[in-house]
């Protein structure tokens, strides 16, 4: 009797501590980037004096149009968006195309396509940072949005998993359109698409948070601030204020940082918000690929 | 002997079908990617790898060098550095992440509110990295950070985060390991919904406990998962370039400049043939950390 209760009153503490320890990582997940907001609207000096009290009263947007004024964010967001749309599209179509192909076909060639695949999977990207730089000023595409979208628009990753989606999909189903007399590519756009959409769904998450927040090729690809992208222009700011360039008056370069980073982390938070449940599924199967 | 010439006309009957249905659908399908690949990776590795016995500095002519580069750099301090760094890096971030996500994913996998906890816990993941980059600038800071604003409230000496070579190494890895434990986590946690229930029963029958349960059941049954998120983790450090670029632009006196950083060195030193050696010996490297670390994982699998 006093085992039994010894082991429920461990099971309770056991329950306890598990949410203590949840309750302590999601708090630390999300401090940063609520210290970040909030700290944004703060006045400068409020920021460094006192940085865990917020007052409701002393509030002000003066850091938000201080940034406005030292870098053109609104270009930074226009590129972004055009390279996101774009390219976005492009990895919607193209990856499930190719997945398709190499689910439901067999054809001479395939098992090397396939080979390539997956080894560019493990491909570190930084190997081509040079010479695709190079490939670049070949062709004349230095700062420029084919430069930013085309070289990784229709990536590995994306191919390998619409082709474990699609062969989920039962062949009977495509046979049955086939002899209804569907062509190829009427049963990819209106038997595949429809039925993958979960996936597709979750596909479109991940790129869009992974367009959004590039960096690596969008510094090295792009010289011009016509061209810069959000993530590009921010470091830029970053770098300025290193230098000493805006400065040291660190109240008010502090204060159009933090701005200028709750500005860009907004929207895909936003967008992380809504869809959440797409991208968790979207994580977890691409871990099955381990 | 019937059913296995019926078998075989049967299969060559399926293979005649299959190929009249082949035709060119399959290839258009996977043009676009192979055109892709061809033109943005297959060709850009190929040159990188003529490069790096060349020394070109992004004009004129390519002049051979053999192996001179590769040379170079093997007995090359800076080279050996950021080696040393990324490998610095990887200790402070690869065990502790492992060690904090299965905890974690333990925990989660049998809480309530698990698609709030997640989502809390991948909310790093998501945000821009040159946004958090800055902020962690703002947080560390020595004089007027929130960090060491906290730590001397709590009576303990201010720290040198971003202005000490060995804290600012720190400072980084706490940056990596927020970003992307979370997302470990959610890879960990995939890998856990796998595992049978009832073999925890058939244990706790056999009266083992949590600890024993959890060492001789989940973490075996997981290591797929686990040699999954450290050659991911692997990846990330050994390439890690953004973080250190914006934090602390790979100082204090070099000591956070990692591979990655070095890397790019070149690239703003048009130092192409050298950066194109540097690549591959970094592929190389990668290459043999990533499948020492599944090797490693996978022999505890098999005792």
């Amino acid at each position: 009797m006093t085992t039994r209760t010894g082991s429920t009153a461990s099971v309770r503490l056991g329950a306890v501590g598990r949410y203590v320890l949840l309750i302590v990582a999601a708090c630390i997940s999300l401090a940063p980037l609520l210290w970040m907001m909030a700290s944004a609207f703060k006045p400068g000096g409020d920021i460094i004096a006192r940085p865990f009290s917020f007052d409701a009263g002393r509030l002000t947007l003066h850091n938000f149009r201080a940034m406005l004024e030292t870098i053109p964010i609104g270009t930074g967001f226009r590129n972004t968006a055009i390279v996101v749309v774009i390219k976005g599209a492009l990895t919607m179509i193209f990856c499930p195309m190719a997945g398709f192909a190499f689910a439901k076909y067999t054809f001479p060639g395939k098992r090397l396509l396939f080979g390539t695949v997956l080894t560019t999977l493990m491909l570190p990207t930084l190997v081509l940072l040079i010479p695709l730089l190079l490939e670049m000023s070949q062709l004349g595409w230095v700062s420029t949005f084919q430069a930013l979208i085309l070289p990784s628009a229709v990536d590995a990753f994306g191919v390998f998993w619409m082709r474990q989606v699609i062969m989920a999909i039962p062949d009977e189903l495509l046979d049955a359109a086939r002899v209804d007399g569907a062509g190829d590519l009427r049963i990819f756009a209106s038997i595949v698409l429809p039925v993958i959409r979960p996936g597709l769904a979750a596909l479109g998450v991940l790129s869009f948070i992974n367009i959004y927040n590039d960096f690596v090729w969008p510094v090295v690809a792009v010289n011009d601030e016509q061209h810069q992208t959000l993530q590009v222009m921010l470091s830029a700011l970053a770098q300025n204020i290193r230098s000493g360039q805006l400065g040291a008056d660190w109240t008010s370069v502090w204060g159009q940082l933090l701005a200028a980073s709750t500005v860009a982390a907004v929207p895909v938070l936003a967008v992380f918000i809504v869809l959440q449940r797409h991208l968790i599924k979207g994580v977890m199967a691409g871990s099955l690929k381990g | 002997m019937v059913t296995v010439t019926e078998a075989m006309a049967a299969r060559r009957e399926a293979r005649t079908a299959g190929r009249r249905r082949v035709k060119a659908a399959p290839y258009l399908f996977v043009a676009p990617f192979v055109l892709v690949f061809a033109a943005f990776s297959a060709y850009p590795i190929f040159f990188a790898l003529q490069l790096s016995f060349t020394n070109w500095h992004g004009a004129g002519a390519l002049r051979v060098v053999g192996f001179a580069n590769y040379r170079y750099l093997l007995a090359s301090p800076d080279f050996w550095q950021s080696m040393a760094t990324s490998g610095v890096l990887w200790l402070l971030v690869v065990p502790a992440q492992v060690l904090l996500a299965l905890t974690i994913a333990v925990a989660l996998r049998k809480a309530r509110f698990r698609g709030l906890f997640s989502a809390a816990l991948i909310a790093p993941f998501v945000t821009p990295l040159v946004a958090m980059a800055q902020v962690w600038i703002i947080l560390f800071d020595k004089d007027f950070g929130a960090v060491n604003h906290g730590l001397t409230s709590l009576g303990l000496p201010a720290v040198g985060w971003l202005t000490t070579s060995v804290w600012a190494k720190v400072t980084v890895a706490l940056l990596v390991l927020w970003r992307t434990t979370g997302y470990a986590v959610i890879l960990l946690l995939a890998g856990l919904s796998t595992i049978p229930s009832d073999v925890y029963e058939a244990a706790r029958i056999d009266g083992a406990g949590a600890w024993h349960q959890f060492w001789s059941i989940t973490v075996p049954l997981v290591t797929r998962t686990l040699s999954f998120v450290v050659v991911i983790g692997t990846l990330t450090v050994f390439q890690l370039f953004a973080e250190p670029y914006v934090v602390t632009g790979g100082g204090p006196f070099n000591g956070t400049r990692t591979a990655g950083l070095y890397l790019y060195k070149h690239i703003t030193n048009s130092d192409l043939g050298l950066g194109a050696a540097n690549s591959m010996l970094l592929v190389l490297m990668v290459l043999a950390l990533s499948v020492a670390s599944i090797r490693l994982l996978r022999s505890r699998e098999d005792s």
